[in-house]
């Protein structure tokens, strides 16, 4: 259907519209118009979706002389492919209708491992080292080294798309994922440095959370963003969550073990590089004192990540002296290494702030603040200089450096905890040291800065109007809407009291209480001589879980309950738990009954 | 499936709403007579009577409706000879007491009026019970024709314990209608009260072995919906209901009574050999070969080995001819020439109607047609004979004569009577 709201004509591709829908899109246009901050909270299943697409490519069609972009941030790669669909979908109807003026180029973005069509590097196992092959193939020393050398592997799909330079380019449309490899295989152009190169013109960027929010990914794919820009946070309650994760390090002895080991290798490729063409290290050293920015000056498909501070954050200023030689910065590093491995070593928990930190590593050590703080574009740089490619491995020293880089830049909103014990086995010493940020507004406060208007959805945002405060921000729109019943929906109803007029809950002060599980139990024991087929039963936690369910059978209720039908519990093994949900499915159709014990995580 | 309950009286739908959870059994058995809260009253203050039949009549006609929309004038193939198995689950959860006295006892006596009521309707028919007990099934009776020996055998041994197992239950029908001959429209009915099946291997197996062998299994469930019964019925052909009360499990067993379509590529046109005994003389002596006695008189001589039979339809235990009377075959034919429903006489049109044949009285019972003050009460009337019918014959004719007195009295000259069609 074509209807307008105030001055725009949306174009919504199904026939019938929910009244919160329409509420939806009038709200979220008049956040646009006033180019602020929204919080719009409406329930899950009511077409949220379809709502935000909708208006915001009828807002830009409408505005043809100030277009705007869309990005569409979601949590996992799945929500990304539905959101694609959906675009796909109103897409097709938008240009039915407009013709060829309405025609978007919109892409999904993810990590190589989802977009890579090479076979060889996709065999690699995770994605780090799916990372660490692409690397290897494409870095620009290595495309150097292989004109003279023709036994040098390279990737053919990156080298087409190199060769193609201005020329390689995505025909308008909708693409997914599937689209985008798809594309790629029929060209022979690679599609993820396709699709990033395309996030300048692309109208619709559909990626996770972390390219915008996390600073080490963001300052290589979303830098070019113009202001002009449409943020859309899809199922953003944990969005703060998201943030304090960014910026929050941990380091463990395995990390420290790690972390040597790395540094080991980059010395001896140190001494051979000094045996071998000193002038590298030379040149290195040359631009350091020059204060050359280490960004700027190198190809974006050299860049593996990027400074995990934020961008506001980053001293612009020289590396200081006492590192620009790479074997005085790798003995830095060893000595916080040792200074890390020392601190661990300890009986008690441990809660210090940065500054204190800072003063003790200073005092120890004789690393200085103004050190710390460099010391992840040093190694960047070093790691460049040094040409290595298996960055899989060095995932633990950069750890370390990323840890040392965030500890010396911020002094406020962080805490570094040290615990003997990992809570899950108090018995086996694993100590652990957390930098643990505790200001989400910190990471997003770059992102409310920069663009325009940021939309923050969810299907649960209760209370509301915690979230300003929270990430530090004044939406001019903050609304919450209802869900219509007129549809067929499932209605929960919440019980309070047992058979025997109890009060039943699973708060914490009353889980261990034998009348509350008593009447849980008994309840389940009802339910499951009357409901035919399956039940599933969902518990707080998976401790919860445990305890209740051997309480009920030293008491006789589990026993009852498998008179009556079979039971199947999860586990945290994925294993395990896909063979239960397979058997609990096949039990409910075979006509035996079931019931499944989960976890609503 | 259906679950739509049929209101006969149209007061029943407020008090389950008002009463939704504290209607009790002894209850239920009032909600239909509770006349005294449908009482009315009129203009000057006196109590009207509630004309509880046309509302009755209205829900006959809508129903019957229904049926004949199905049909649409085209002619279906039914099967009139079918071997039907009733299958009744006597597990733990039959007795249960949510039908007083008890399913059990509630299922045994719907079936026993079922085993009538089908033996009327399918005089050609046999039947077969099987009770499932402990997870076992055992056949209570073979297939059969005399109503007496099953009821006998179901009211015998009431009992319920154990578990409930359907795959045993279709894989023994399925052994006892395999030998049955293809003429025969093989048909399983499931009573079935648990909530779950116990079964000892693949039930999915067994549901595709009896789709292959043609068995049309229908599931009349007591307790709730389960998934594998709906995919029984589904992949076989048959109807799964569930029933919610005594009443509409005693319509859901009866709406099986009737013979349901034949699958087009199963039936096959046959000829069958049957006989038509003569009745024995008065006075003649024979040993009965059914109870193997020496009986005097009343009895019928199978044209092919002379064999005395006591009673119509049967199977000759000597030679194995299916031996029936014309009455039977005559009882059989309605279901394949149904008589089409009749007409609503619209009430307003009063005597002023030109046609004069209009008449004052019913040509079914001769009484008179008009109701209260002189004002015709509602009537119907035959497309094909014209005549006019009271509620109550209307009735009569469809449910139980299967022919129109009217057409049926109308002088044809030696052609075969079209009318019923």
């Amino acid at each position: 259907m074509i209807f307008k709201i105030e001055d725009v004509t949306v174009y919504f591709p199904y026939e019938n519209i929910y009244p919160e829908q329409y509420e939806y899109m009038v709200e979220l246009k008049r956040s646009l118009d006033a180019k602020g901050h929204c919080l719009l909270e409406m329930p899950t299943g009511t077409g949220k979706t379809i709502a935000l697409l909708s208006l915001i490519t009828s807002y830009r069609l409408s505005r043809p002389d100030s277009p705007i972009k869309l990005v569409y941030c979601t949590r996992t790669v799945h929500e990304m492919e539905k959101t694609l669909a959906e675009l796909k979908l109103l897409h097709e109807y938008q240009v039915r209708h407009l013709g060829s003026q309405a025609k978007i180029l919109a892409i999904g973005l993810s990590s190589r491992k989802n977009l890579c069509v090479n076979p060889k590097v996709l065999a690699a196992e995770n994605r780090d080292s799916v990372d660490a092959a692409c690397r290897k193939r494409t870095a620009s020393w290595v495309r150097a080294l292989s004109a003279e050398n023709p036994n040098v592997e390279l990737c053919d799909y990156f080298e087409n798309y190199e060769k193609a330079a201005e020329n390689a380019l995505l025909p308008p449309g909708v693409y997914t994922l599937e689209d985008l490899r798809t594309f790629g295989k029929n060209r022979g152009w690679c599609p993820y440095f396709l699709a990033r190169h395309m996030v300048q013109f692309a109208n619709v960027i559909v990626y996770s959370y972390q390219y915008l929010l996390d600073p080490k990914v963001a300052g290589i794919i979303s830098k070019e963003l113009q202001k002009e820009t449409v943020v859309v946070f899809d199922e953003a309650h944990n969005i703060d969550n998201v943030c304090i994760e960014a910026l929050s390090v941990s380091v463990r002895r395995v990390t420290l073990e790690g972390a040597n080991r790395n540094l080991n290798k980059i010395r001896q490729e140190i001494d051979r590089f000094k045996a071998t063409d000193a002038g590298r290290l030379r040149a290195e050293y040359n631009r350091l004192v020059e204060g050359l920015a280490l960004r700027g000056d190198l190809s974006g498909t050299d860049q593996w990540l990027a400074n995990p501070a934020l961008p506001h954050d980053i001293l612009k200023e020289a590396v200081p002296g006492n590192i620009r030689r790479a074997e005085h910065f790798v003995h830095v590093l060893r000595r916080l290494l040792q200074y890390l491995g020392g601190r661990l070593d300890t009986d008690n928990v441990e809660k210090e702030s940065p500054v204190s930190f800072v003063s003790s590593l200073n005092s120890q050590a004789g690393i200085e603040q103004k050190t710390l703080k460099f010391c992840y574009d040093r190694l960047q740089s070093l790691m460049l200089t040094l040409e290595i490619t298996d960055t899989d491995d060095f995932l633990p020293i950069q750890t370390v450096c990323d840890f040392a880089t965030l500890v010396g830049t911020y002094a406020r909103g962080f805490s570094i905890i040290i615990e003997p014990y990992d809570e899950r086995m108090p018995h086996i010493p694993d100590p652990i040291l957390q930098l643990s940020c505790h200001d989400a507004s910190l990471a997003i406060k770059p992102v409310f800065d920069r663009f325009q208007s940021v939309v923050i959805t969810s299907g649960t945002l209760s209370p509301i109007d915690l979230y300003p405060r929270l990430l530090s921000f004044n939406p001019v729109v903050s609304r919450s809407f209802k869900m219509s019943m007129t549809r067929d929906c499932i209605c929960p109803m919440v019980l309070t009291r047992g058979s025997d007029q109890l009060p039943v809950s699973t708060k914490f002060d009353m889980r261990s209480d034998p009348g509350v599980v008593r009447n849980y139990g008994k309840f389940l024991v009802e339910m499951v001589s009357i409901v035919p087929d399956g039940v599933v039963c969902f518990f707080v936690s998976y401790s919860y879980m445990d305890g209740i369910i051997a309480t009920w059978n030293e008491t006789g209720i589990l026993k009852e309950i498998m008179q009556q039908k079979l039971v199947f519990i999860e586990t945290q093994d994925v294993v395990e738990t896909t063979l239960a949900l397979d058997n609990y499915r096949r039990a409910c159709d075979c006509g035996r009954g079931a019931v499944f014990f989960s976890v609503a995580r | 499936m259906s679950n739509q309950r049929k209101r006969l009286n149209g007061e029943r739908e407020e008090d389950d709403e008002e009463d939704a959870e504290g209607i009790g059994e002894w209850e239920r058995a009032y909600v239909d007579d509770r006349s005294w809260e449908a009482l009315q009253e009129d203009e000057s203050g006196l109590l009207r009577p509630i004309d509880n039949s046309a509302i009755y009549h209205a829900q006959y006609r809508r129903r019957l409706r229904i049926l004949s929309a199905a049909a649409a004038g085209t002619r279906i193939q039914k099967g009139l000879i079918r071997y039907l198995y009733i299958v009744i689950d006597f597990s733990r959860a039959a007795a249960e007491t949510d039908f007083r006295p008890s399913r059990m006892a509630i299922m045994a006596k719907h079936v026993e009026a079922f085993i009538r009521e089908f033996f009327d309707q399918n005089p050609l028919s046999q039947i077969g019970l099987v009770s499932i007990k402990n997870g076992v099934a055992h056949t209570l009776t073979d297939l059969g024709g005399s109503p007496e020996s099953h009821i006998q055998a179901l009211m015998g041994k009431l009992e319920a314990l154990g578990d409930s197992s359907l795959q045993n239950a279709l894989e023994l029908v399925h052994e006892h209608l395999n030998q049955v001959p293809s003429y025969g429209h093989r048909e399983v009915l499931i009573l079935y009260s648990a909530l779950c099946t116990c079964d000892p291997g693949d039930i999915m197996e067994t549901i595709q072995k009896c789709k292959k062998s043609k068995l049309r299994c229908s599931v009349i469930g007591l307790s709730a919906e389960m998934f594998i019964c709906k995919h029984l019925c589904q992949e076989t052909g048959g109807l799964y209901s569930v029933a919610v009360d005594e009443v509409h499990l005693k319509d859901l067993l009866l709406e099986h009574a009737p013979p349901p379509p034949a699958i087009a590529e199963f039936a096959v046109a046959n000829l069958i050999k049957m006989g038509f005994p003569q009745r024995a003389a008065e006075g003649s002596m024979a040993i009965c070969s059914c109870h193997k006695d020496v009986k005097i008189g009343a009895g019928y001589t199978c044209p092919r080995c002379k064999a005395r039979v006591c009673e119509l339809p049967t199977e000759c235990t000597i030679c194995g001819l299916t031996l029936v009377s014309s009455p039977h075959l005559a009882r059989s034919y309605h279901h394949l020439f149904p008589i089409a429903p009749f007409d609503e006489v619209p009430t307003l049109s009063s005597l002023n109607d030109s046609r004069r044949k209009l008449g004052k009285c019913c040509f079914g019972c001769q009484q008179s047609l008009l109701g209260a003050g002189n004002k015709q009460g509602a009537c119907v009337t035959c497309r094909n004979c014209k005549h006019y019918f009271c509620l109550d014959c209307d009735i009569y004719i469809h449910e139980s004569l299967h022919n129109c007195p009217g057409c049926e009295s109308i002088r044809r000259p030696k052609s075969v009577s079209l009318m019923e069609e």
